[in-house]
């Protein structure tokens, strides 16, 4: 185990990737996420022998294609971006995921919509979770709630982008990202070879032509391409669910929430049983897939949704829960994060 | 042990630079922290505000209410003393906050000229350090000798600017 | 009995879907030459736009990337900085590089990116039906223009050989056709000179070349041909418009 740092979100999870082998950065910079494009630019200097590639991209349009680019040959690679660099990306999020590239994208989520803020927000739910772009698609989506979290699951993203050939969110938010804590920064990782990545574009030496393609040819071709690409995701779906479920058996009342949100409610969750009322939580932490899963079975409870949004997440909770009518959901929009006093509040007007 | 706290002023008064070094302090003492900056869209002269939680397990980083408030600008006072804990310290900077505070009674309101102070230590750019000093006397978990140490790390690149910080943070805890 | 031509090795045995008197498929050969002669196949990556080449990857025996309509040259770029020992070819048409891609083609010239260029211009947007493309001609009928281009509404046809040799960043710059043996000769001499000069590790290399589309245009072939030859080298003259490959780096 290394040393314990006071790290930003942002750096310590910049190190991460580096640490996971990821050597490339191709990105635009954009508060909140300026810190990661930023730490590669300086390490790709301070640290020749690491061999660091930092590009900053003309726009988060070409950042996301040049990162299709680069992990087409095999090589990790990553962007990082906030809403509306992830409006952008859109497209090429839709084609690496149909051309089975392993790209790793991070967005710190900001309150849009339009131009916005540059405070915390969870309103990019949707557009991460629900594929932004066109087409039938998914990202595997993430989201961590704390520093050591966000470079632990940063370092897994690559894994699971390879694994699955398909493109990893990791989504955090302006809190996250701006916050400091002590962290161990994960280990240098062993990294498997370019030729060793599935269908990966390293000339065809020795083996059959390698095509990253996403072009259809009739209907029928078409349909087969598509039921490929939900094989996969049927795949990721049955066996990458994450989630914390906490003092659930006694509970009346389970919050659910995720990221930085989840953080509150887990203080204001104690502070509800320091007063007597039985308060459970449900974080997920995989947000596609959802973890419908962990509110399976659970009747005659209350459930708390918190967000920091209008309401997205809250969707996929009445979906999972057996009866929707047991959903309440808190939201706040504009950039301010309800304390975990505010939640208590809203968990006091359940009992 | 959870400690709530909230600093907040115009950027350049090293508030945030404050709230850092009492940070690594508290690390080093065996504590969980989390410091969580805001700032205002100007890069100069916008307000910068921080909140800090330094508990034994892990916590919100966002604050409901502030064990330790210190303010060091009219606005910031305006703006956060609702969020200062009933059984709480309100901490202001008189050199600097001209206008009254709204708290409730039970609020332990000290008001200390911190500018002056760091005039009479030598350095009247030492005002933030007065206040760590200050700060340090109010919180006994996260012991005095740590934030000195950390004082004296943060002008590791100007060592002749570590005594007359040292004895700002000295008088600043003997206040 | 003697061999006088082979079809190029890196060849698979795809009928490509060009048009009769289509321009890409003389390129594409002269591509598939040189990839031979210059022994590129085990070592290169081609990069395909969204236009009629679009389904190129069949026609290459070697590893291909059909990128996103206008991104080409990002997808290049992040192949060949993730990998500089590749031989990276990108290859785009008017709509995808002058239209949806232009700040793609700017920025890969602006940092001087290590990778060849082909642009085929044909002032047509052939593969959706002849919809006006930023380098159909004045006065020339496009779908999306049907009594003609007019500058008021449609501004003017964009000299891409041109303006790509005002960047420091490009290091070679022709404008070639293909409408005539000597010409398509021409072509590959230019084509052969920029793969050289990415081999070499040079900056950016950049052929365009003005392609016939007789479907596009409702023209016979032959028609075609004249066309460039009369019309549209007026507007895109012919020639070498940078080489600073000799010039001290």
């Amino acid at each position: 185990m290394g040393e314990k740092v006071f790290m930003q979100g942002n750096q310590a999870m910049a190190e991460s990737a580096i640490r996971a082998g990821c050597k490339l950065f191709f990105g635009y910079p954009i508060t909140p996420s300026s810190e990661v494009p930023e730490y590669y630019a300086k390490a790709m200097k301070d640290r020749p022998e690491e061999n660091i590639m930092f590009v900053q991209a003309e726009t988060e349009v070409a950042a996301f294609n040049m990162v299709a680019g680069a992990v087409s040959t095999g090589h990790r690679a990553m962007t990082a971006t906030a809403g509306p660099g992830f409006d952008l990306g859109q497209e090429a999020m839709s084609f690496m995921s149909a051309a089975d590239l392993p790209a790793v994208v991070v967005e710190v989520q900001r309150p849009g919509p339009g131009d916005g803020e540059i405070l915390a927000a969870q309103g990019d739910y949707f557009s991460a979770v629900k594929g932004g772009g066109h087409g039938d698609y998914n990202n595997l989506v993430l989201a961590p709630y704390s520093v050591q979290e966000m470079c632990e699951l940063m370092q897994e993203s690559f894994e699971l982008a390879e694994k699955y050939c398909n493109p990893v969110v990791l989504l955090t938010d302006a809190t996250l990202a701006k916050m400091r804590e002590s962290v161990v920064i994960p280990d240098y990782k062993e990294l498997p070879k370019p030729e060793d990545i599935t269908n990966s574009l390293t000339g065809k030496k020795g083996r059959e032509a390698h095509k990253v393609a996403t072009c259809g040819d009739g209907a029928v071709q078409w349909e087969e391409f598509n039921l490929r690409l939900q094989a996969k995701y049927k795949r990721i779906a049955e066996n990458e669910v994450r989630y914390e479920a906490k003092n659930m058996d006694d509970a009346d009342i389970i919050l659910v929430a995720y990221g930085s949100m989840a953080r509150v409610c887990e203080s204001a969750m104690k502070m509800a049983r320091e007063e007597g009322i039985k308060v459970g939580m449900i974080r997920p932490i995989s947000l596609w897939p959802f973890p419908d899963v962990a509110f399976e079975g659970i009747t005659g409870k209350k459930f708390l949704v918190v967000e920091l949004s209008a309401g997205q997440m809250v969707q996929d909770v009445k979906l999972a829960v057996e009866n929707k009518r047991d959903v309440t959901f808190f939201g706040k929009l504009g950039g301010t994060t309800p304390s975990p006093k505010v939640v208590l509040e809203q968990i006091k007007k359940l009992v | 042990m959870k400690k709530e706290l909230l600093f907040s002023g115009i950027g350049g008064q090293g508030v945030i630079t404050l709230g850092e070094t009492l940070c690594d302090a508290a690390i080093k003492a065996g504590y969980n922290v989390t410091f969580v900056p805001f700032y205002g869209q100007e890069k100069r002269g916008g307000r910068t505000m921080c909140n800090i939680v330094i508990s034994d397990g892990i916590e919100s980083p966002i604050i409901s209410e502030a064990d330790i408030m210190l303010i060091f600008d009219d606005r910031s006072l305006g703006d956060y003393q609702g969020l200062v804990s009933p059984n709480g310290k309100l901490i202001i900077n008189s050199s600097m906050v001209s206008v009254e505070e709204n708290v409730p009674d039970t609020v332990d309101v000290r008001k200390v000229p911190f500018n002056d102070v760091a005039v009479e230590a030598g350095n009247p750019k030492t005002a933030n350090v007065v206040a760590m000093g200050y700060i340090a006397k109010l919180l006994p978990e996260v012991p005095f000798e740590l934030i000195q140490e950390f004082v004296e790390k943060s002008f590791a690149a100007k060592p002749k600017l570590i005594p007359v910080n040292i004895k700002a943070l000295s008088m600043g805890y003997e206040l | 009995m003697k061999t006088i031509y082979e079809k190029p090795q890196v060849f698979t045995d795809a009928i490509t879907t060009y048009c009769g008197g289509c321009g890409h498929g003389i390129v594409g050969k002269l591509i598939a030459e040189l990839i031979d002669e210059l022994k590129l196949q085990e070592n290169g990556i081609l990069v395909w736009p969204i236009g009629c080449s679009c389904l190129s990857d069949r026609y290459y025996d070697m590893d291909n990337f059909m990128a996103l309509h206008g991104r080409a040259p990002a997808s290049a770029t992040g192949i060949k900085r993730a990998d500089p020992s590749k031989f990276v070819l990108c290859y785009q048409g008017d709509g995808d590089m002058v239209s949806e891609g232009m700040a793609e083609i700017m920025h890969a010239a602006i940092r001087s990116e290590k990778f060849s260029v082909i642009f085929i211009n044909n002032a047509i947007y052939g593969m959706t039906g002849g919809q006006m493309a930023p380098t159909t001609m004045l006065g020339q009928v496009a779908s999306t223009a049907p009594y003609g281009r007019e500058t008021l509404n449609s501004g003017y046809p964009v000299q891409m050989a041109e303006l790509m040799a005002t960047m420091p960043g490009v290091v070679y710059s022709e404008r070639v056709t293909v409408t005539s043996p000597a010409n398509v000769a021409k072509c590959k001499k230019a084509l052969k000179k920029a793969f050289e000069l990415q081999l070499e590790g040079k900056g950016l290399s950049f052929v365009e070349v003005l392609s016939p589309c007789p479907t596009g245009w409702k023209m016979a072939a032959t028609k075609s041909l004249d066309y460039i030859d009369e019309v549209l080298t007026q507007v895109y003259p012919l020639g070498v418009k940078k080489d600073a490959s000799k010039e001290e780096n």
